[in-house]
């Protein structure tokens, strides 16, 4: 058996298509239901439907033998594991916004970085040599500089268009290709080898 | 109020966790000492510059730091193997031996990881071996270990970090870029690993070898793949080294035990040879982990060839928890209770019996009330009077 742990919301949805594509009898995630833990109908597989943040956690420890999750997630987590595929699910940026009149603000020797990607952040500017403060924050995050509360924000970026809508705007892309990932727990993908690898295989396929 | 509590990262062992570590103990001791392992003990508190001036530094962030009387820093143990390594070069006199040692290692890192702060090890280092024999023998003794804990299911995942070096010295990399594609490698992250070589301008034959490396795992028909990969003398080597030793495990008969990856380069890299984890069914991080490391000892001034590994305990445990085979409890066989009066009576039947080898408990509680309340707390309950011992 193997289990899943899913990222809940739109992109659990489109692995489980991806996963029907693969031969993996993943209907159940289709169903309307409450359960935390759902099991094929087949008893091949066990989905875990977790928040993002969560997915690289249940991997690492093995509870979850694979996992799909945002790059963005997973460079935020910096757990243990396997990156075995880039699922091109949702791709977007990761990058730093502002006011556009602001952009020499970015070299400001105490710039006020407001983000939900704290970890990530610091080490991009301490790689950088730059020292920042950083504003954490978990949604809504362009509000920052508006308010004043922060200088930049450094987010994800798919359309542009709430930006747009506050008078910001991308100052700097830092990661291009941010896209879902299959993740793989380390002591999985070598003892369940056997029934891991095939499905690795034909997601390669299926995405190619 | 932290006086009931304990710092994030340690724990107490209660009774029935105790005991289980301490039959995992005594049976990995037996043989360590059936296969002419000696036992060592290296010092809980070390200079802090044993770790941090030699060229494979521990990271300093990790180590647990206390202040001498003079004014020195000192770390609590941070390596069992570095320890040995010491020992090996500057106290034994023929820089030759097969040490084995029970201990506690410590690591300062974040709490609320898989692993804690203070982290329970077994281990053997052979020192002064050479040869694809010493390194398939560690192998064959390390799957020996894990039979002996009572682990069922479990591989040894074994690589070698000639072969990365090998492949990543054609792409000419600055330090800080090998240790950046090193990490991604080592996540099987092809992607960035990509981004961080063309940026360096890495050829496009290396960077294609680099590339390959994340899914250099398998059975030993990946040895061949990864041979015609590369044409760097050092990969090769590695390969026919792995070679050499797969043929002498699979004499050995441990052919199903083991399996291969060479995209695997953990950072703690005193090691110069092959290296190998041990994974276990039901739990998703290593459980044995070591490997060849020629010259660590340099830098204490010897040159020791060595070879070993370390067995993490706990994780074992959590392990054979899992796979629902912890070592059984042993009942408690007799529990005695005497009258007043009876009291050196009943002592020399407990010695009697504990002399006999059985399992017995003397109660500080007088009278056959007692006796009869002690009932099911073990096999037999004695009852002692000036008479004589009658059962309950």
């Amino acid at each position: 058996m193997i289990y899943f742990a899913l990222s809940k919301g739109r992109l659990a949805a489109e692995s489980a298509a991806l996963l029907k594509k693969c031969g993996v009898d993943a209907s159940v995630l289709e169903s309307d239901t409450r359960k935390l833990v759902l099991t094929s109908a087949d008893g091949q597989y066990g989905f875990f439907l977790v928040k993002p943040s969560d997915v690289p956690t249940y991997v690492e420890a093995g509870v979850a033998d694979l996992g799909v999750v945002g790059k963005d997630t997973l460079m935020e987590e910096n757990k243990d594991l396997y990156e075995m595929l880039d699922l091109r699910l949702g791709e977007c940026r990761l990058c730093l916004a502002g006011f556009p009149a602001r952009k020499d603000a970015l070299t400001n020797p105490h710039l006020r970085v407001a983000t939900k990607y704290v970890n990530t952040a610091r080490r991009v500017f301490e790689e950088r040599g730059e020292e920042i403060e950083i504003i954490p924050l978990h949604g809504s995050i362009e509000l920052a500089p508006v308010t004043g509360l922060a200088d930049v924000i450094f987010d994800v970026v798919q359309t542009g268009s709430t930006l747009k809508a506050n008078g910001l705007a991308v100052l700097e892309e830092v990661f291009a290709g941010i896209t879902a990932r299959l993740v793989a727990n380390k002591v999985s993908l070598k003892l369940k080898s056997e029934e891991i690898l095939p499905l690795i295989g034909k997601l390669k396929e299926v995405i190619a | 109020m932290t006086i009931r509590k304990l710092p994030a990262g340690v724990q107490d062992m209660l009774p029935e966790e105790s005991r289980c570590l301490t039959v995992l103990r005594e049976r990995l001791g037996r043989v360590f000492a059936l296969n002419g392992y000696d036992t060592v003990a290296s010092a809980s508190l070390e200079y802090y510059d044993t770790y941090s001036d030699i060229r494979n530094a521990l990271p300093q962030e990790r180590m647990f730091k206390l202040t001498d009387t003079d004014g020195k820093l000192l770390v609590l143990r941070p390596d069992a193997t570095l320890a040995i390594s010491r020992i090996a070069a500057t106290k034994l006199a023929c820089g030759k031996a097969r040490l084995c040692y029970f201990t506690t290692k410590w690591d300062l890192q974040e709490a609320g990881r898989l692993s804690s702060r203070e982290i329970e090890q077994a281990g053997v280092e052979r020192l002064g071996e050479e040869g694809a024999f010493s390194d398939a023998q560690t192998i064959a003794f390390s799957i020996e270990c894990l039979k002996e804990t009572g682990l069922r299911d479990f591989i040894i995942d074994i690589g070698h970090v000639g072969y990365f070096k090998g492949v990543l010295e054609a792409c000419g990399l600055s330090e800080a870029d090998e240790e950046r594609v090193r990490a991604y490698i080592n996540r099987k992250d092809g992607l960035n690993a990509e981004r961080v070589l063309k940026r360096a301008g890495a050829a496009t034959d290396a960077l294609n070898t680099v590339l390959a490396l994340p899914a250099l795992y398998g059975g030993a028909e990946i040895l061949d793949r990864a041979e015609r990969l590369t044409d760097s003398a050092v990969a090769c080597e590695a390969v026919a080294r792995l070679k050499e030793i797969y043929a002498l495990l699979c004499d050995m008969g441990y052919e199903k035990y083991v399996c291969f990856d060479l995209g695997t380069v953990r950072r703690l890299s005193y090691y110069s040879g092959m290296v190998f984890e041990g994974l276990a069914k039901g739990l998703g991080a290593s459980v044995l982990s070591g490997g060849r490391y020629d010259n660590l000892a340099d830098d204490f001034g010897k040159h020791v060839p060595a070879v070993g590994f370390a067995l993490g305990l706990k994780r074992i445990l959590i392990a054979l928890e899992r796979q629902g085979n912890l070592p059984p409890a042993e009942p408690l066989e007799a529990v005695i209770v005497c009258e007043r009066g009876a009291e050196s009576a009943a002592y020399r039947e407990l010695l009697r019996l504990a002399a006999d080898g059985k399992r017995v408990r003397l109660s500080a509680e007088y009278g056959r009330a007692a006796a009869r309340a002690a009932k099911g707390e073990a096999e037999r309950v004695l009852f002692v009077t000036g008479k004589g011992i009658e059962e309950i």
